[in-house]
């Protein structure tokens, strides 16, 4: 049996895929990541709040929903001390808005910086590039720039903005900032009506078939056709099983869903385990990121999932046609941004900031003895910080991120998200895209 | 390196959360960036080269930027299965300038916690001189965590045209790191008159009493040039949690901490003077100050 080795590149951070082959097929996958940076272990015996300051830090692609994931934790420990955390709707909105904006540019930066290039130079071996160089990747860049500003309206910055804390959110906009942000939006969809989708968002918002898409010249139509002609549309597929244990506007409480039936999910069936990890043998294990299951089966997290838990009709139909392959994981995401659009234009026209924007919790911290979960839909998928805390000071702090969920390693006999994705394919080209159809952050996995 | 051909840069990165990388690209003017370097290398982005290409020939180049902490722990980090010390080293030594953008390349910031001793800056260990090396003459620091995109690329611009910026014993540039966070902050008022902000969430009030801000002790112009060219942690509501400083990030960034009750004294104010004016300025109430900005019953 053939093993070979390869570097999986411009990525967030970066990972090492090891492959096992039979018959000139990949039979087994390893994907490695090695820098661990030991976060969680920082911030033991720190004062609770810090960890608002340290957890964005996690990831520079994430910042907001690490923040987010944070207070919600924090804020789950006053609950279990017999507290009750009331949040205005002001504050829920305005957080939602900066989680928004973050996936937003996520999504449009991960198209136009990772997906279209890398199907280029499946193209054209010899493409080299189009970074600070070609029009669009100016265009684009502008749009993250713009999607960001708008955020940081309420959130002060980002990355690694601070703008949570418990009990609300801590910036209180008048009006005018708020029209303000709307201007900046309206650029962004711009952008993403005219260079991403071809259609405006109403249009595309309302389609429901895959055939819809390709009516007009668009990033997004090369990229589905290019993905085709590469069979893109048949490759890649995983378990067909989805997780979104976080909320959205999309869809009511936890969900999962087994090819295209959903149902309730309760994080008390999520398991993380350190198997093939460096922390369980230094010696044999291969990895720094653990793995996380749903009552012991591997589930896809991430866009995809919550548009098949949404029962969203475009990715409805991409899903009848092509499974769960690459092809529908892409589209997933880009039809999530067109719905993010959509639901901040939404929350800004409509945000009342007459409410308080914070109401603190009366408990002082310093006398806050409690477990607390909280569980955000970052851009890649479900994100869950777990603390626990005693006299306000963190006993114990456990992220387990999205991609640990897709990109963990589980076993021959039960193979992970991505591996199963791998099972199959013919070259490390494919194997390549196939990994990145996942928007890898290696910097999240190995916290 | 002349002015009609582009300077050439190579990104790298130590122990990082890649929060530089995504920093620099909202910088709003691009174009103007992208019209005199060129990016050889940069790993998260679609470059022409690979960086085993650039490490396998080193060739003579401008800009060398590296965000993150370093080690020579290979146990702490490896790239492309080379530690940190095989990536840095044959590109530093053919680097024109090496500019360290953020808190960790500069001081060890964050990650540095974890291990003091192997974990730190490129010429500082926090405070310390005597980081990853003891000394280096063309080496600048633009902290901050992260830094702001123009200090990244004005800093470079800079250097290019000039080949030389003014720079503060921390090796920061004087014109960014000359200002505090605190100039330009939106309750600067509160803070002469010593109005407390009561809870976080407000417009009205200043965070140097009861909620940590450190605006007063940080170097950076954040208030000055703004963040997204839009806002700031404190236009925000949130204190400065002095991210550019070498101590970053302290203990309890939410509290103020206090010495028999008072504050530490803002960057460069004596004791003296500071208590003196701050007992003046705390025994009158200004009644303006004690109501919201915008008073609705007018
Ligand atoms: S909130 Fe901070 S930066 Fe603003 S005036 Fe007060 S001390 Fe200065
Ligand atoms: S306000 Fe303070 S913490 Fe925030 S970016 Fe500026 S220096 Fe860093």
């Amino acid at each position: 049996m053939k093993i070979t080795k390869e570097i999986i590149e411009r990525i967030e951070g970066e990972a090492a895929l090891e492959v096992e082959w039979e018959d000139e097929k990949i039979a087994f996958a390893k994907l490695k990541f090695f820098n661990y940076r030991g976060i969680e272990e920082i911030l033991r015996k720190r004062p609770l709040y810090d960890a608002l300051a340290f957890t964005p830090r996690v990831c520079g692609i994430c910042s907001h929903s690490h923040a987010l994931a944070c207070v919600r934790a924090i804020e789950s420990c006053f609950e279990h001390a017999q507290e009750t955390i009331t949040l205005n709707k002001k504050a829920r909105d305005i957080r939602e808005i900066a989680l928004n904006a973050e996936k937003i540019h996520n999504h449009i930066k991960w198209y136009f910086f990772s997906v279209l290039p890398e199907l280029e130079k499946i193209d054209n071996p010899s493409y080299r590039g189009d970074a600070f160089k070609k029009p669009r990747w100016f265009l684009a860049q502008n749009a993250v720039t713009e999607t960001l500003k708008m955020g940081a309206i309420f959130s002060g910055q980002w990355p690694h903005g601070s703008f949570v804390a418990p009990g609300g959110v801590t910036c209180d906009p008048v009006s005018l900032d708020v029209l303000n942000a709307r201007g900046i939006l309206e650029k962004v969809i711009a952008f993403c009506e005219e260079t991403l989708l071809g259609f405006s968002l109403e249009e595309f918002t309302g389609f429901d078939s895959a055939v819809q898409v390709m009516a007009s010249p668009s990033a997004l139509s090369w990229g589905i056709d290019t993905m085709i002609r590469h069979a893109f549309d048949r490759l890649g597929r995983s378990h067909d099983r989805f997780l979104a244990l976080g909320d959205s506007f999309l869809y009511e409480g936890a969900l999962k869903s087994a090819k295209t039936t959903v149902l309730p999910a309760d994080i008390k069936y999520v398991s993380e385990s350190l198997a093939h990890t460096f922390f369980e043998d230094p010696t044999q294990g291969y990895t720094y990121s653990k793995t996380a299951t749903y009552k012991k089966s591997f589930f896809e997290v991430g866009p995809l999932a919550r548009m098949m838990v949404a029962k969203e009709g475009l990715i409805r139909d991409f899903h009848r046609r092509f499974k769960d392959a690459a092809l529908t994981r892409v589209m997933a995401r880009v039809v999530e941004c067109a719905h993010l659009l959509v639901q901040t234009k939404r929350l800004l026209e409509n945000l009342d900031i007459r409410e308080a924007s914070l109401i603190p919790p009366k408990r002082n911290v310093h006398e806050l003895s409690a477990e607390g979960i909280g569980v955000v839909e970052a851009p890649r998928g479900s994100l869950i910080h777990a603390i626990s805390v005693n006299h306000g000071v963190i006993e114990r702090y456990d992220i387990i991120t999205p991609t640990v969920w897709n990109l963990g390693n589980g076993e021959r006999d039960n193979l992970s998200v991505v591996q199963k994705a791998l099972v199959g394919l013919d070259s490390l080209t494919k194997a390549d895209f196939i990994v990145k159809s996942f928007d890898v952050c290696s910097v999240c996995t190995t916290q | 390196m002349k002015a009609n051909t582009k300077s050439t840069v190579i990104w790298i990165q130590g122990i990082t959360c890649n929060g530089n990388s995504h920093s620099f690209l909202n910088y709003s003017n691009m174009a103007l960036f992208a019209a005199s370097f060129e990016m050889l290398y940069h790993p998260l982005l679609f470059t022409a080269h690979t960086l085993e290409s650039l490490l396998d020939k080193p060739e003579a180049f401008d800009f060398l930027i590296v965000e993150g902490a370093f080690t020579k722990e290979a146990r702490y980090l490896q790239r492309f299965g080379r530690s940190f010390p095989e990536i840095l080293e044959p590109l530093a030594n053919k680097a024109r300038f090496i500019v360290c953008v953020g808190s960790c390349a500069s001081f060890g910031g964050m990650f540095r916690l974890r291990d003091p001793r192997r974990i730190s800056g490129a010429l500082f260990n926090a405070k310390e001189k005597g980081g990853y090396w003891d000394e280096k003459s063309n080496v600048v620091n633009i902290p901050g965590c992260p830094a702001h995109p123009r200090w990244i690329a004005e800093t470079m611009m800079a250097l290019r045209e000039r080949k030389t910026v003014l720079l503060d014993e921390f090796l920061r540039p004087k014109e960014i790191f000359a200002y505090l966070a605190h100039h330009g902050c939106l309750r600067n008022e509160y803070f002469e008159w010593k109005v407390d902000c009561k809870q976080l969430g407000e417009k009205e009030g200043c965070m140097f009493y009861e909620h940590g801000c450190l605006g007063p002790n940080t170097h950076a112009n954040c208030n000055k040039i703004l963040w997204n060219d839009i806002s700031s942690k404190t236009r925000a509501g949130s204190p400065c949690l002095g991210c550019t400083e070498f101590d970053f990030p302290r203990r309890a960034l939410y509290e103020t901490h206090k010495n028999m009750s008072l504050p530490q004294t803002p960057y460069g104010i004596g004791k003296r003077a500071y208590y003196t004016l701050a007992g003046v300025a705390k025994s009158f109430k200004i009644e303006r100050l004690e109501k919201k900005l915008i008073d609705e019953d007018h």
